[in-house]
Formats: structure tokens, sequence, C-alpha cells
């Protein structure tokens, strides 16, 4: 229902979700199933272009490397920190994730109890379990079932896994002989033609643009709800503020504002039975502490004090791996192998977590202008020393290893920038936990280590080792809006819904714990439905 | 002396005030004047590129990197990296930089007697391009729009192409192409028969 009252459009609904990435296109999507609830999707950024304009926005990507999502984001957020993407779209982030799909170790909900660091989730493996494989049925996730006992699942993936390469074939059989089990990286990607989209064909640019709608992203999701108005979506309308009712600590409203082509906007008021904050790790938090009244001086649902606090994800290591193999680079490369064997209990005496990822690679395998001595190649030259050179193959291993965050990796309201509303912009900080902290180097020269064993089981030679830390960067950024079953030290309870207010959840991201060793979207999907759920359940 | 072309004018015109219709202007003369004499570029591809690709590889390559040139954006928005809320940009045009470059190639032939680039020998016109591209300190195959010569550019152009990966590798890869996920797990055909 929409109505206006005074100057501000008022939208009411029995569900509001905030946010349109893909932890909003989870709960929107069961909601949609499961309840006959009136369902309103706000989002800050446009509509993405239709997947018809995907293989020449693509074109021009490969070209010139222009963004095949020309406006997914907000002029002036730039901001301090390590932000991990301007997007801001319809779809969020997924639009250009890669679509790499595994989950996490039962370990991970455990890191206390089993190894005496970290926190341990309110929830364990087995309680997330369905929900995981909710997720995978849901976006579509081609996967090859790993060793049970690193890989546990009750029911098989919907889709055989996307068949491995000659190159990973190869890299596959090199890995054994270090004594290291690989599998086919799940992915949310078709190996067969799965809920009207197409069957994947290796167009391999998964990351930043899928042309086909082979790889799952948000808005088949957005597309089908809107088709079949189950949902009504808002794009350009950016929430400023979640505002509390008069009497009681339910959230009464979201202000909004329509934006404009001018910077400028119209402002919307969004009334529901139902808050669902589904923005991610920043924007989330973010909103939380926008929220600000006399009531809640530090914004809403933060009593506690750890809106913003504790954010986490995974540090990596990788290495290229110069082989006497024959590879052809370019058959699949987004693709990988991957190994859960060393996300289980550590392999040494101190805490050490990881998986391991392998793809082939064209590092130092490229055509160059200069030889080794430094002379200028041209005409058969440099085809011929390109030649030369390929006659063996690199291999690219990474492995991510989890960090422990500290109470102050966080976001933080940053006054000296606003965006066109005078709306201060967030600050993010990434910080290890101390014990994390002291244990960085040990994880460096143990991955190190690993890699040399794995090169020298090939005959092979580690050409480059690099950590990819750029300003502090974490991969797979999550938290600042943890769960726990303690007020005091939690915004969320084990299913999401806020401490503070009985009808205000934030989802997905926002709500871990720890980061894990191993991508996160899935995790965050399967998050996303637990709270979904639940949600449908209590209204 | 030569009277002041059009492009030259507008080159140095949107050198000077850079204003955004001088440097299409400019952008655009360079593009016509490519189409209208290609034969610098032309010659410049048959003494960068690998002579297996033969004249009608080599031209067509040309031609490939001709399209690139006209359909490049200035400003246009360029994908935004991991772990930074910066955005950023795409520069100037470079064609207006590369068509002077293409003038002075010919200018260096004319000096040393011959009527332009394209009619002096192989040897001679790779003799220049080394002299231009150890000038430009060139030490590797940039990116192509930030190639700092345009002999470097052409060779970054290609080099990028499937064809070029396919030739390297003697196999049918025909990388970032829609093909058939059955077919991935086979070693690639090679190119016998296939090459021109």
């Amino acid at each position: 229902m929409s109505a206006f009252i005074g100057k501000a459009r008022v939208i009411e609904s029995d569900i509001c979700i905030i946010g349109s990435g893909i932890s909003a296109a989870m709960v929107a999507d069961r909601l949609a199933r499961t309840t006959s609830r009136s369902i309103v999707v706000v989002e800050a950024g446009d509509d993405v272009p239709p997947l018809g304009q995907r293989y020449p926005l693509r074109e021009r990507y490969q070209q010139y490397g222009e963004s095949p999502w020309p406006n997914d984001h907000l002029e002036g957020y730039e901001i301090e920190g390590p932000l991990q993407s301007r997007s801001m779209q319809v779809g969020g982030l997924a639009m250009h994730w890669g679509g790499v799909t595994p989950r996490w170790s039962p370990a991970d909900f455990r890191a206390r109890s089993m190894f005496g660091v970290g926190t341990d989730w309110p929830i364990s493996y087995d309680e997330l379990e369905p929900f995981y494989q909710e997720a995978e049925e849901l976006i579509g996730v081609a996967g090859e079932q790993g060793p049970p006992s690193m890989d546990p699942r009750s029911r098989p993936f919907p889709m055989a896994p996307i068949p491995l390469t000659y190159n990973l074939t190869l890299l596959k059989e090199w890995a054994a002989k270090s004594g290291i089990a690989t599998w086919s990286q799940p992915v949310a990607k078709n190996s067969r033609p799965f809920d009207g989209r197409a069957q994947c064909c290796r167009n391999d640019t998964c990351f930043p643009i899928c042309p086909t709608g082979a790889k799952y992203s948000p808005d088949f999701t957005w597309n089908r709800l809107r088709k079949t108005r189950r949902i009504t979506l808002y794009p350009r309308t950016l929430v400023r503020k979640l505002v509390l009712h008069d009497s009681s600590k339910r959230i009464a409203a979201a202000h909004a504002v329509q934006r404009d082509a001018k910077g400028g906007g119209i402002p919307v008021e969004f009334r529901a039975k139902t808050f669902v904050v589904a923005a991610g790790y920043v924007w989330s938090s973010h909103l939380l502490l926008l929220s600000q009244s006399s009531r809640t001086p530090d914004g809403v649902a933060n009593r506690s004090g750890t809106v913003g606090k504790y954010l986490a994800g995974h540090r990596n290591q990788q290495a290229f791996i110069a082989l006497p193999m024959r590879m052809f680079p370019g058959m699949n490369g987004q693709h990988s192998l991957l190994s859960k064997q060393f996300m289980g209990a550590p392999a040494g005496d101190r805490y050490l977590r990881h998986d391991l990822r392998l793809w082939e690679s064209s590092f130092a395998r490229g055509p160059r202008l200069r030889g080794d001595d430094g002379s200028l190649l041209l005409g058969d030259e440099i085809m011929k020393d390109w030649r030369e050179r390929t006659k063996t193959g690199v291999a690219r291993v990474r492995a991510y290893y989890d960090v422990i965050p500290d109470r102050s990796s966080e976001l933080t309201l940053d006054r000296s920038r606003t965006n066109a509303f005078g709306d201060p912009l967030p600050k993010l900080a990434f910080r290890d936990a101390p014990e994390s902290a002291a244990l960085r180097a040990y994880s460096t020269t143990t991955l190190q280590a690993l890699f040399q064993k794995m090169a020298r089981a090939g005959d092979g030679t580690v050409l480059q080792t690099v950590e990819d830390d750029g300003r502090g960067w974490q991969d797979h950024p999550a938290g600042g809006c943890r769960m726990g079953d303690d007020p005091a030290t939690s915004v969320v309870d084990k299913w999401g819904r806020t401490h503070d207010h009985e009808n205000l959840f934030v989802v997905g991201a926002p709500n871990c714990v720890s980061g894990s060793c191993a991508n996160a979207t899935l995790t965050f999907c399967a998050l996303s439905l637990r709270s979904a759920r639940e949600i449908g359940r209590t209204m | 002396m030569h009277p002041l072309s059009r492009r030259t004018f507008l080159t140095t015109l949107a050198a000077a005030l850079p204003a955004a219709a001088f440097v299409r202007s400019a952008h655009a003369a360079a593009i016509d004047d490519l189409a209208s004499s290609p034969d610098t570029l032309r010659a410049l591809g048959e003494t960068v590129l690998p002579a297996e690709l033969g004249r009608a590889g080599s031209a067509a390559a040309v031609a490939d990197f001709q399209r690139w040139v006209a359909n490049y954006r200035e400003n246009a928005e360029l994908l935004h990296g991991y772990g930074t809320s910066t955005l950023s940009r795409s520069g100037p045009t470079p064609a207006t930089r590369w068509m002077i470059q293409l003038d002075a190639l010919d200018a260096t032939a004319r000096r040393s007697g011959a009527r332009s680039f394209d009619a002096l020998p192989l040897d001679r016109r790779r003799a220049i391009v080394r002299a231009e591209l150890d000038s430009v300190k060139a030490d590797r195959l940039s990116p192509v729009g930030r190639a700092p010569h345009v002999a470097l550019a052409l060779l970054s152009h290609w080099y990028a192409s499937a064809d070029a990966t396919d030739r390297c590798y003697d196999a049918r890869i025909l990388k970032e192409s829609c093909r058939p996920l059955a077919s991935s797990g086979r070693k690639p055909l090679p190119l016998a028969g296939v090459r021109a």
C-alpha cells in the first residue's frame, strides 16, 4: 500500500527488506514461497542491464577494461579503509561474483571448543546444513562430493560438477603426489540447463560478468518475484534511518530517499511489521549506526556496543609454481580444484586452518617484449620466445587461512565524510585478534613450506609467493552484527533477530562470528534462509 | 615544409586546450586519417607481428586494431577492483598520440631517403621501430590503451587475442569463447589444417 502523508510518500507492507543482494534474494524467495505476506524490497542502487545486453557489455570489458556494470555505484562514496567493492545495485555484489560456493567446515563454528581460539558460533554446522542444501538448490550449485570426512553433506549437489579441464586433471594428479586430495570446486554455474538458465559454455569471464546467465546472480530471483508480483522492489531508494515506534522498542519505519538524477531525492517512509536489513557487511552496520535518536544514541540494535565490530575475513597466501608439464591456459581458467584437507584440525601444534585451491595459470608464461638478456623482441622473435617458455606449465595455488577478528576490527561512522544527504560515511579497519596476529608469521612460513613441498613433488619450482593484503584488506569480509546468545556481546540471536528489537532482523554476512577460510557467499545464503524461516514462522 | 594537417592542427589544439569538443575532433580526425591512409600502420604490422600471419593475417590484425582505436571511449567507467572504494575512468584517446608516432615513422624514413616507412625493406623498418621503442623505454607488453608507442599497442592488441594464444600453443583453445563444457576434459586439438 502506498500513500502520501505530509511530504513523504508512505509505503506499507508486512515485510520490508533493505538491500537487494544475494542475502536479500534468499530471504525474499523463501518468504514469497512459504508465506502470503506482502514484501517490499528497497535498494539504493539502480536496476542492472538485462541479460540480453551482457555480451556487448562483456566485449567492452574485454577490449577496454570498462566496467560491465556501468553506474553500479552511488557517487560520493569514497570511504576510508578497504571497502570490498563500490558496487551498489539491484543484485548487489553477487552481480559480479565468481560464483564459487564451498560450504564452510564444521570446525569453523567451534573454533573455541575445538582449538581454544576465537569464539564459538551459537549454531553448529549441522544446524546450518539443511540451509546450505536449500541455498545450493535455489541458486543451482554444480559440485563434486569430496571425501565425506572433509566435506560432510546430507544430500547430493543439485547438479553434477563442472568437468575438470585437461589442465586441472593434470594438476589433480600432481597434488595427489603430495598426498593432497582435490576435487572440482563447487560453483553456482550450470553444468546443465537449470531453472530456466543456460548451461555454462566456458566463456570464462564469470568474474566480472557471465554473458549467458549460466552463473547465478540475484537479478534472476528478482525478475521472477517481480514478474509474479510477489514482491515490490524499489530501486534508487536509499534507506537513511530506522525509526523506533513511539511506545515500544519495535522498529516503526525506515526513512528513505528516492534518489533523483540531480543528486537530490524525494522522501519515502517504509512501514512494515518486520524489517530485514540485508545490506551486506558494510551497509547493514552502517544503517544501524546511522539510526541514532535520543532513545538510541549509539544507533539501533546497539545495546552491546558491538554494531560494526568484529569485522571478519580471511587472508591468503598464494604461489605460482612452474611444473614440467604442458598445459593449455584458457580452457576454463576460472574453474579450479578445491581441497578441504586443511580446514579441519590444524596439522601442526599451532592454530592454522586453510583451504587450498589450484588453477591453471599463465603467470610468467605470457608473451613478452624483452628476452632474458634484455634485448627487444620483434616479429617472429616474440612468438618463438613465447613458444619456448610455454613448453612447461604453471600452477596457481592459493590458501585462504582463518583470521580471528578483533573487537577493534570495525566499521565506524566517519564524521569527516558525508554523502549527498549529509549522512556520515563508514570508515573500515580490519584488525587481527592478538592470537591471530601472533600466528601471522607462522601461517606464512607454514603455507610457503607447503607450496615448496608441492613443487618438489612435481619436480617443479616456486616462481613467486604472494600475500594479497593490500591496505589491510581481508577476503570475503563479513561481521559487524555478529550473532550470539549473549545480548551483551552480540547484536543478533542465532536466527539473525536483533536482541534489542523483536521485529528487526539483520541477515547474511554481518551475522558471521568468524570468516572461516573459504569463500563465504554460500554461507551468507544459508544463514539468510535460516533467518527467513524464523521470520516466516513468527509472523 | 608540409602544410599543417587538420589532424595535427586539432591535436595541437587539443593538447593546448583540452576541451572535450577539441579532443573529440582530434580523435575523429586521427581515426579518419588511419582509415584513409593505412599504409604506415599496415607496414608497421608486417614489421612487428609474426611473419607466419602472412600479409592477409597481418592486415586482418591491423584492421582489428583500427577498430579498437575507432571504438575507444574516453572517460568511460572502468572495472572497479576489490578492496578499495576508488573508481577510475579511461584516459584521453591514444589515437592522436599514435598518429603522431606513425607520422614520425614516415618522417624518419624520409630522412633516410625513402618515400615513406612502408617503402623501406623490412630490416630497415625494424631498425627504426627498435630505435623508437628504445626511446620510449618500452620493456613490456602493456594494456593496449596505455602503450607508450603505437607499435607496442599493435603488438599488445594482437598478442591478447585468442588467435595468438592458439598459435603459441598450436592448439584450438579458443579462450574466452563459448565452447562445449563436455569437451573441456580433452587435450585441445592441434591447429594443423586450421592455419592460413
